[in-house]
């Protein structure tokens, strides 16, 4: 289906403007007309009422009981002004008629008795012919005899006057409008322009000249509003695409690593013969290999899911206190073989709201890097408290080497490592960070840190406490 | 015991025939939906392992008419990761389990072993390995007859390996059945490891005949001999 509708917008705007234009010089018109009319109307009853005190004055008996008019001087000056005049006997005989009527009446004889009287204002009266004509009437003694005077003028000059008017008015509209519509096309095309030249930059801005950006004329103006959203836009997308560009990029490097290890061991094991224990031993590290490659690729997807906000929260009360516990108590094995200590301590009342078993890997994540980054024989405390904004905290103190600083805005980062050597000796990929802060983010906490260099980190955990409400269900997540 | 593997996967297909027929069973290989869905209605199995994904008729429309002609034979799916919303549909359509692509082939012959035992399950209290004893009421266990002291998890951790004797148990298995850790993505590996060379301080390191054993990159068995 077509619409009859311009499809541009300055065309729309024009046509709108035109029209509104053409009904509001209409009802000008309208108004102004009829304002002439009355006006003229006025001056033709003001007119009419002089002269029929004039044609009072020159009624007279004629000798055949009929009655004459004196000679007429005036009405005929003007050639426009045509007087119709009419005398009747109180018992509705027709006394007098101007030759100018011949054959027609003004309204006929007049309703005799009682009702033989004059009407104050004059009225307008069509005649036999359809000739209109403004009447006033007026009863007269003549002598002794009382006549009904009927005085008449042809409104034939007004409604002249009136056509010339509005024919006027009439030829001129379309032109207006006319000149309307062209310079409104012309203002709503200089208006638009820019709009137009902003869409044919932002055409060209693809996914590979994200860092492009629409020029912004005057910031404070609805243009300057217009592209600096757009702009805005422009911006996170293109972090969303670098940071993607970078995942993509850190994951196959990722991949890459366990992939090229079983190629060469499997390669090396076949250039020469080898005895059965030795080929256990060469399958056995692709296996580990293997193992690693499936580890990485659910923790991918486990932050893929997360990405997409297809992880469902499962929320419960949970006593922080207790989860911390819990956490530790899962790893601790690993802190008693370095002679290490985990101490747990801290306020027991505090509840938040949240996936208990996400909060956990937050927690055992942290307390497992606390452990591996202590020497033996360190402590280790979590520290379980309340902060500000009804927050409940949970910090976990280490006695490791710290991040040194050039590293600190990044150790949340996905694939992120202080030392890569170092990590991937523990099997790490650099996730488990990134984990933590998914988690906790999901839960509307944040996860900060403190550290200075040699004398360890503290990871602090901030979480929402149960007491404020929380939404329930699956929520969406941004990272 | 006869089983079916829906596979279209010749590799993996192949490996689970082998490995399967090496315990025992006796496998027969269907490539397609069509020819799986053919051997389904046209011969008795005790088992069948179902991947979900095949080409041609989908793994779930298989497993839905299997359950439809009002056959009770196990059937144990095999799905990928990200499909989660496939593996509960499968649940909802009759999968007695499911595994998780890729699968560790120690924790496939397990549920292989638990679907064909399925209601003839006893926990036997009394578990035994060459001179290792174990009481599983009195939470007591000897070596030569000597009492070795485990604390709880410890003591957990032997008697999952010893119901599992002879039987190789991936890391993964231990992480989900002892610890009961549902995420793979939690580090428990080097916790495991803690757990396994203190049982093995406590069982094997004072005797020469060693009864646990790694198999490097696969996991854990509890056996007489390597």
């Amino acid at each position: 289906m077509r619409r009859p509708w311009p499809r541009h917008v300055r065309s729309r705007m024009t046509l709108w403007y035109v029209l509104v234009l053409g009904v509001l010089l209409l009802a000008y018109a309208g108004v102004a007309s009829s304002y002439l009319f009355f006006s003229l109307r006025e001056q033709l009853d003001h007119d009419l009422l002089e002269d029929s005190e004039r044609v009072e004055g020159l009624l007279e008996n004629s000798p055949d009981g009929m009655v004459a008019l004196g000679s007429v001087h005036h009405g005929d000056d003007e050639p426009n002004m045509q007087r119709f005049v009419e005398v009747w006997s109180s018992d509705g005989r027709l006394l007098y008629r101007s030759p100018s009527l011949r054959e027609r009446t003004l309204g006929g004889p007049p309703p005799t008795g009682p009702d033989y009287t004059a009407k104050d204002t004059p009225s307008t009266l069509r005649l036999a012919d359809g000739t209109r004509v403004r009447m006033t009437s007026s009863l007269h003694t003549i002598v002794d005899r009382r006549v009904l005077l009927r005085v008449a003028h042809s409104e034939q000059g007004l409604w002249q006057e009136i056509q010339e008017f509005v024919s006027v008015l009439l030829l001129a509209l379309p032109a207006a409008l006319v000149l309307a519509g062209l310079s409104g096309f012309a203002l709503a095309r200089k208006a638009l322009a820019p709009i137009d030249a902003m869409a044919h930059k932002a055409e060209r801005i693809s996914a590979e000249r994200l860092n492009e950006r629409l020029p912004i004329e005057n910031p404070e103006d609805e243009l300057g509003h217009l592209a600096r959203a757009f702009n805005a836009t422009l911006a996170r997308l293109e972090a969303a695409f670098d940071q993607l560009r970078r995942f993509t990029a850190d994951a196959s490097h990722e991949l890459r690593t366990p992939l090229t290890a079983i190629r060469s061991v499997g390669e090396v094991a076949l250039q020469a013969p080898k005895s059965a224990t030795e080929y256990r031993d060469v399958i056995g590290s692709m296996l580990e290999e293997t193992d690693r490659l499936t580890r990485l690729v659910d923790s991918l997807l486990t932050l893929s899911l997360a990405d997409s906000g297809h992880i469902q929260v499962q929320r419960t009360d949970i006593s922080v206190l207790g989860l911390a516990q819990e956490a530790s108590s899962l790893v601790e094995v690993l802190a008693e073989e370095k002679q290490q200590r985990i101490l747990v301590e801290g306020e027991p009342a505090l509840i938040v709201s949240g996936d208990r078993l996400i909060l956990r890997q937050a927690l055992v994540n942290l307390i497992d890097n606390a452990i591996k980054y202590s020497p033996a024989g360190a402590e280790i405390v979590v520290r379980v408290g309340a902060g500000k904004d009804s927050q409940s905290i949970v910090e976990v103190v280490d006695q490791g080497p710290g991040v040194p600083q050039e590293h600190q805005s990044k150790i949340f980062d996905r694939f992120y490592r202080v030392d890569s050597a170092r990590s991937r000796e523990w099997g790490g990929a650099g996730l488990g960070l990134a984990i933590v802060r998914w988690a906790v983010e999901i839960h509307g906490g944040q996860v900060s840190f403190e550290s200075v260099e040699g004398q360890g980190s503290t990871f602090r955990v901030a979480l929402p406490s149960s007491t404020t409400p929380v939404k329930n269900g699956s929520e969406e997540v941004s990272t | 015991m006869r089983i079916l593997v829906v596979e279209d996967e010749a590799k993996v297909a192949r490996a689970l025939q082998e490995g399967l027929g090496r315990e025992g069973y006796q496998v027969v290989l269907a490539s397609t939906g069509e020819e799986g869905f053919y051997l389904v209605s046209a011969e008795a199995f005790d088992l069948v392992i179902l991947d979900l994904m095949l080409p041609g008729r989908d793994g779930l429309e298989i497993l839905s008419t299997i359950r439809k002609r009002g056959l009770v034979t196990p059937v144990l799916i095999l799905t990928a990761r990200d499909a989660v919303e496939n593996r509960v549909q499968g649940l909802d359509q009759g999968a007695d389990d499911y595994l998780v692509k890729p699968f560790a082939f120690p924790e496939l012959l397990a549920r292989t072993r638990a679907l064909l035992r399925r209601g003839r399950t006893q926990l036997v209290p009394q578990l035994q390995l060459a001179d290792l004893e174990m009481d599983v009421m009195a939470r007591r266990v000897r070596r030569a007859g000597k009492d070795v002291e485990f604390t709880t998890r410890e003591f957990e951790l032997l008697e999952y390996l010893l119901r599992h004797k002879e039987q190789v148990v991936s890391r993964e298995m231990l992480a989900r059945d002892v610890w009961r850790e549902t995420s793979r993505a939690t580090p428990l590996d080097s916790v495991i490891e803690v757990h396994m060379s203190r049982l093995r301080h406590k069982i094997d390191e004072p005797f020469d005949r060693k009864l646990i054993h790694t198999i490097r990159g696969v996991g854990y068995v509890m056996r007489e001999e390597q």
